[in-house]
């Protein structure tokens, strides 16, 4: 009785020591994002919002991903949402996806399991329109009530993805940088 | 004929013209977003069905589901309600997944017929009809598996 009692209370003890060196927060999961891309030029101001991006972040590595499906950008203007799909543009069916892969590269001033605020330095690459480039932004993370928040606001060039600009009413009416706005929402799980 | 009376008519030919050419480009840049629910469906599958068919081949199913301006195939999908949640765009999205697939698909819903899933529940077999936009997929650098996108939701039966 004895022996099974002290086997008992080791087992447990080794369990709970298990649970409590176990990592905390590991990898961050979402569909619930936002992503807004806005362009401002003397002929007009053209706007189109995603929220069908997945994202992934890894709180104990830093890495940050987002997943973009191309064809979930939705413009008031018809026309304009053709053009932005076709091969003369952005090409989505032969690139339906744009990638963000990028790493916190200031990991250690963000706390995941404490509330607040904090401001993340990004670095990493875009891939749109099969081009490349790196990318180094700022993102403000805020943690609270179980939800981790992210956003983060920059500007891109187009002619960086080699998208075409060709005489006529692209050239005109779309600026040669292009601002994004971004927006995730993360639940804490494991 | 005058020469004044040439004029007169090759000037009310040009305002013609001018009127038709403005009435075009002002329909077409007017021109409505296609509507999804009133357009004939491309096609009709399970939800295993298209996963199964995008992991084998993305580049065959892009070929097939895509459509180069983004008015991709119409498609009605059936399968078991695995969650249903809210984006950030106020929209239901539900995800019609049978636990053995690596992936399911993923159906967002529009203000109006936002209403109709309040009725489902997960674990329900269902019918859904909407557009594709992107296709299942296992992302390397995600780790994990993408479900099909599919917008502009309604429920076909149940």
């Amino acid at each position: 009785m004895k022996n099974i009692t002290i086997k008992t209370s080791i087992l447990g003890m080794v369990v709970i020591a298990l649970f409590a060196f176990a990592p905390k927060v590991n990898k961050l999961t979402t569909t619930k994002t936002h992503i807004k891309f806005f362009s401002t030029t003397a002929a007009e101001n053209i706007e189109a919002n995603n929220y069908k991006s997945v994202s992934t972040v890894n709180t104990q590595t830093g890495d940050v991903v987002f997943s973009v499906p191309m064809q979930s950008f939705e413009f008031e203007k018809s026309l304009m949402q053709k053009h932005f799909n076709s091969s003369k543009f952005l090409d989505t069916k032969q690139f339906p996806k744009a990638k963000l892969i990028g790493k916190i590269t200031n990991l250690s001033e963000i706390n995941f399991e404490k509330e607040g605020s904090y401001i993340a330095q990004v670095s990493g690459t875009l891939e749109m329109h099969g081009k490349s480039n790196p990318i180094k932004e700022k993102a403000t993370i805020t943690v609270k009530g179980g939800i981790i928040n992210a956003s983060s606001k920059f500007n891109i060039t187009l002619s960086d993805y080699e998208i075409a600009f060709e005489k006529g009413k692209p050239s005109r009416n779309i600026a040669k940088t292009v601002e994004i706005t971004m927006e995730a929402e993360y639940k804490k799980e494991n | 004929m005058t020469r004044k009376k040439t004029l007169k008519i090759a000037l009310k030919l040009f305002v013609i013209i001018v009127l038709i050419g403005g009435s075009v480009g002002y329909y077409l840049y007017n021109m409505p977003h296609r509507d999804v629910q009133a357009t004939k469906t491309d096609f009709v599958l399970k939800s295993s069905d298209i996963v199964s068919e995008y992991l084998a081949n993305p580049a065959l199913a892009n070929e097939k589901y895509l459509d180069e301006e983004g008015e991709s195939k119409v498609i009605e999908i059936t399968g078991k309600i695995h969650q249903i949640s809210t984006d950030f765009n106020d929209n239901k999205v539900v995800i019609l997944k049978s636990e053995t697939d690596k992936a399911g698909v993923s159906c967002t819903f529009f203000a109006a017929t936002n209403s109709k899933t309040a009725k489902l529940q997960i674990g329900n077999m269902v019918t859904i009809k909407g557009v594709i936009r992107a296709g299942a997929a296992f992302d390397k650098d995600l780790d994990m598996y993408e479900d099909v996108i599919m917008e502009k939701c309604d429920i076909v039966s149940n």
